[in-house]
């Protein structure tokens, strides 16, 4: 096996962090599916909030095989780079998804 | 650290611009406070998605118990929650990697005040809707 993925870490560290996102994933598809579910209540403007957060599935989804390999390398070598952008784009869809969801509530 | 290991190859690449400009100074903290904070961060994530679903639920199948302003008012506040939860969790995220990076101590979490207050109040908006019937 390459040194990427493998690691000595007993904590299980990568694997836990990596599961973390895997739940958050699985979170976002939950909750793109109760959006779904009240289409025929607040409307076709609810579609978007489905594609910001299906979309943000997507993301995290194709992203996790890379997000393993950095964290078990960072452990390997005593250090992990901070994934400053993956937290502020989490963080932007959630702020999106709130926005777009007032404006259907409210409108509706 | 076990005898398996393969140690790491080449120089360690230099970190992003942005995780520079936000994250300045300091030494690199141990990569598993790195790691715990950022699962801490996705807990938050998890919670406020739960609210941004709950927000668009509750206007939808509480049509029939309570009028529309009361539905409205629910509705709003907890994706109101929602999304300042979301921003709280990133900035949450920043100033403990910050003070991990400056071994400064790490500061109070704003965001659980935050949550039991509007938690809270939604609550009551609820008990006060449901007495006045």
């Amino acid at each position: 096996m390459s040194a990427a993925a493998t690691h000595g870490d007993p904590g299980l560290q990568p694997e836990r962090t990596t599961l973390a996102w895997g739940r958050t994933m699985l979170a976002l598809v939950t909750v793109s599916a109760i959006f779904l579910r009240w289409l025929p209540h607040h409307g076709l403007p609810i579609l978007l909030l489905f594609a910001v957060s299906a979309g943000a599935a997507l993301a995290i989804y194709l992203t996790q095989r890379r997000r393993y390999r950095a964290s078990a390398r960072g452990i390997v070598r005593e250090k992990v780079d901070a994934d400053t952008s993956a937290v502020l784009w989490t963080a932007f869809a959630g702020i999106v998804l709130g926005a777009l969801g007032i404006a259907v509530v409210l409108a509706g | 650290m076990p005898s398996n290991q393969t140690p790491p190859e080449g120089p360690t690449p230099p970190r992003g611009k942005l995780a520079e400009r936000l994250l300045p100074g300091g030494t690199e903290p141990d990569p598993r406070f790195t790691l715990a904070n950022e699962r801490t961060f996705l807990a938050w994530i998890r919670t406020s998605l739960a609210l941004l679903a709950g927000g668009i639920a509750i206007e939808a199948f509480t049509s029939d118990l309570f009028p529309e302003p009361v539905r409205k008012v629910l509705a709003v506040l907890l994706l109101l929650l929602g999304m300042l939860l979301s921003g709280g969790a990133a900035v949450r995220w920043i100033r403990v990697e910050r003070s991990m990076r400056n071994s400064t101590p790490l500061p109070l979490p704003l965001i659980v005040p935050l949550l039991a207050g509007a938690g809270a109040l939604a609550a009551a908006v609820v008990v006060v809707s449901v007495l006045w019937r």
